[in-house]
């Protein structure tokens, strides 16, 4: 269908209703402190309902561990209630935040990636200072820097508290790469020899969900983290750097190299989360790129037996010269939890005060990683070894983060990168006509 | 009939009857057309201060922007197919519904069935319809026809993808299209038609001349309803491709949420708006004059 009259109406209510609050915004939740870093304030601690709007799976670990810490402190402070607001499609979440922005109405506690967006927020000073928060709290140390790094702004100041840490893998079919005759690639440089040779043995290379883009944007970020370091896509945005420059030009013309060599399943673009990680378990595909998010469908009995023996996992492949190591890849923490400055007040801090220091504990209990170094993962009873392996290696992790491009780059800019960056896989644009389309996009929403 | 007609009592209650509708239409349409017009003279991302831009927006659209003009032009292709399933098929289907003597009803139920389905659940099943994999339902259908030459990931190949969203939505509604058409030419009085085949006018003359003369106010609502409905189409492009590979799909609508939501630009995707509601008042005219000059010619 089409947008029926009501509902390109209800749009256009929304996006005018969200102009009209913000006018008479200024108001909002004024009964609170409003300085950023103003982490304890005085006063009595008041219980009541808090609210955090967040984006994560309903019935996941970290749902799941803040709503047991919730139910403890309310028994001890009556009338206190955590309410939970999750929308989990993630392009659903960040318009339902952004307007809640606009509107000035965002709650006491809410998700962002440390995104363009989120720090203009933070700029007004409507994010508190993390950074202070954990430290009076006595809990910074206690958190992995990696896991703090990753929900760094540009300028390094923190807004965001990690809920996860998370360690993205090439998972690939031992059995499948035996049968075409190819080693795991050393170098980035590998990768179209070791497609071509599965694609000769009748195997698709490597599953991708390309209709959530992200996932092929990740693959995007890897040729210049290799060769210029982590801080090439901050250039890139501040216009120091360019893809028509010799990092950016190589990243392209390796994608590029990725297409012609078709390491894509077929359709890949219009191929959805489930359906491309079915790819993998089900014995079709021999590669997956995805996060330690999904050991508990990749490292358990819940795997397909006809292929869990086979799964193995290797990281992100060096390049010659590389700037980073080796166990420095994509390493993130998650969406992160900002606290509203406009709303806080001293319950707000006693609840996360509480709830931060006890988390660990009930997350790893369910078999995730914490971003905190305090405690150890129970691996679950029905893990296969990997589940283990992939749990220590989050101990040998470096400082340098891959960080994902669609939460650096500005919105507008990302979205074309997305769409072009299929078409270059497809074939459909040359090098040169994708590094210019992106390169003037990029100087265009520069502000 | 006119309310001049009518006593001054009920003259009172059409009033009374008709105001909250009008309030609800004003409300709910006219007031964010008037602030999306409003809108589109500034540039805001929803967080900081709004600056006043002029005609800066339309200038961007008209002449700086690639994406949009290639949604109008798929926007158009969209059009186009929805309207040659909604209008030239459910016609034909309409014709021949009348030569059928039995089962009629059936059909017609079969054929109004996807009018009732959920969008989610049409984007889902075109999914598997579409898909590369060993699921997909075209794709395997080709190879019992002995077709395989023709089988390919539909959904991802730039040359089918805008047809291939554009079908799901023209196959949805054709049946309710055809519905209408049918109920008008069973209004199509049968002296007249027989009038006509005593006077040996065979299938298309009397098509021409007797029966489409007669539904032509019909045809002409059905024709604004189809158009400017699928010039607002959404969301099953919106959830089969989201406007990929690339712009291979993007319409002006989905185009218009991306700038809005994903981006953040509120005045630039303003400016899109108003230009969909100018462009369906357009196709509406359009429509009407054509119809209109036909009837007199």
């Amino acid at each position: 269908m089409k947008i029926h009259p009501m509902r390109s109406g209800a749009i256009a209510v929304l996006a005018s209703a969200a102009l009209m609050l913000s006018a008479c915004g200024g108001s909002a939740g004024s009964d609170g402190s409003s300085d950023p870093s103003d982490v304890n304030p005085e006063g009595e601690i008041k219980a009541r309902e808090i609210s955090w709007l967040l984006s994560r799976p309903a019935d996941g670990g970290v749902i799941t561990a803040m709503e047991q810490i919730a139910g403890e402190y309310a028994e001890e402070h009556p009338g206190f209630e955590l309410n939970l607001i999750t929308t989990p499609d993630r392009p659903s979440y960040l318009q339902k935040y952004e307007t809640l922005a606009a509107a000035n109405r965002l709650p006491e506690l809410f998700d962002t990636d440390a995104t363009p967006f989120a720090q203009k927020l933070a700029d007004q000073g409507r994010m508190m200072d993390v950074e202070e928060l954990l430290t009076s709290l006595d809990l910074y140390d206690d958190y992995r820097p990696a896991a703090l790094n990753y929900q760094r702004f540009d300028d390094g100041s923190l807004n965001m508290i990690p809920f996860e840490f998370q360690l993205e893998f090439f998972w690939y079919n031992k059995a499948l790469f035996e049968t075409a005759g190819v080693k795991i690639p050393e170098t980035l440089e590998d990768f179209p020899a070791m497609c071509s040779d599965l694609r000769k043995a009748g195997i698709t290379p490597i599953a991708l969900d390309g209709q959530d883009q992200w996932p092929l944007e990740r693959y995007m970020a890897y040729h210049p983290f290799r060769t210029a370091g982590p801080d090439y896509v901050q250039d890139l945005k501040a216009g120091d750097a360019a893809l028509s420059d010799e990092t950016g030009r190589a990243a392209v013309d390796w994608m590029h190299s990725l297409g012609e060599a078709e390491c894509f399943q077929d359709g890949f673009s219009s191929t959805g989360y489930a359906d491309a990680q079915a790819l993998f378990t089900s014995g079709e595909a021999a590669v997956y790129n995805i996060g330690t998010w999904e050991l508990s469908n990749l490292a358990t009995e819940s795997l397909d037996a006809t292929v869990r023996d086979d799964i193995d996992y290797f990281t992100l492949p060096m390049t010659d010269a590389a700037a980073t190591a080796a166990n420095e890849y994509v390493t993130p923490s998650g969406i992160g939890m900002a606290v509203n400055s406009a709303t806080f007040d001293p319950l707000v801090r006693d609840f996360l005060g509480y709830a931060l220091e006890r988390y660990p504990e009930v997350y790893a209990a369910t078999g995730a990683l914490s971003p905190t170094t305090t405690v150890d993962t129970t691996i679950p009873d029905n893990a296969t070894p990997l589940y283990q392996r992939a749990v220590d290696q989050a101990n040998d992790v470096g400082e340098a983060i891959a960080m994902p491009w669609d939460t650096q780059l500005d919105p507008a800019s990302n979205t074309r990168l997305q769409q072009e960056l299929t078409l270059l896989v497809q074939g459909e644009v040359t090098p040169d006509e994708f590094i210019s389309t992106v390169d003037d996009s990029i100087v265009e929403n520069a502000e | 009939m006119s309310a001049s007609m009518l006593p001054s009592r009920s003259r009172t209650s059409v009033l009374v009857f008709l105001l909250p509708p009008l309030l609800l239409y004003g409300v709910a349409v006219l007031l964010p057309i008037v602030q999306s017009l409003f809108l589109s003279f500034f540039s805001w991302d929803g967080i900081t201060d709004m600056t006043f831009v002029g005609l800066d927006n339309y200038a961007e659209m008209f002449s700086g922007d690639d994406v949009f003009w290639t949604s109008f032009f798929h926007s158009l292709g969209y059009v186009a197919i929805c309207l040659f399933m909604q209008l030239g098929a459910a016609l034909v289907v309409a014709s021949l519904l009348l030569n059928l003597t039995r089962g009629r009803q059936l059909v017609k139920t079969l054929y109004l069935l996807p009018a009732v389905i959920s969008t989610v659940a049409i984007a889902l099943l075109f999914q598997r319809i579409y898909s590369s994999g060993s699921d997909g339902m075209l794709n395997r259908a080709l190879s019992w026809v002995g077709l395989e030459r023709f089988q390919q990931a539909w959904l991802s190949n730039v040359d089918t993808v805008l047809v291939a969203v554009s079908i799901p939505e023209g196959w949805r509604f054709s049946g309710l299209y055809m519905l209408i058409i049918y109920a008008a030419l069973l209004a199509v009085p049968k002296e007249l038609e027989e009038a006509a085949r005593l006077d040996g006018a065979n299938w298309w003359q009397l098509f021409t001349q007797i029966r489409f003369p007669h539904i032509r106010p019909v045809w002409a609502t059905t024709t604004i309803m189809a158009t400017t409905y699928a010039l607002r189409g959404f969301d099953v492009p919106y959830l089969l491709t989201n406007g990929g590979p690339g712009q291979s799909s993007e319409l002006l609508t989905t185009y218009m949420y991306k700038t809005a939501f994903t981006n953040t630009d509120y005045g630039y995707a303003s400016a899109m708006s108003v230009f969909i509601v100018a462009e369906c008042l357009i196709a509406v005219g359009l429509i009407v004059l054509l119809l209109r000059r036909k009837a007199d010619a």
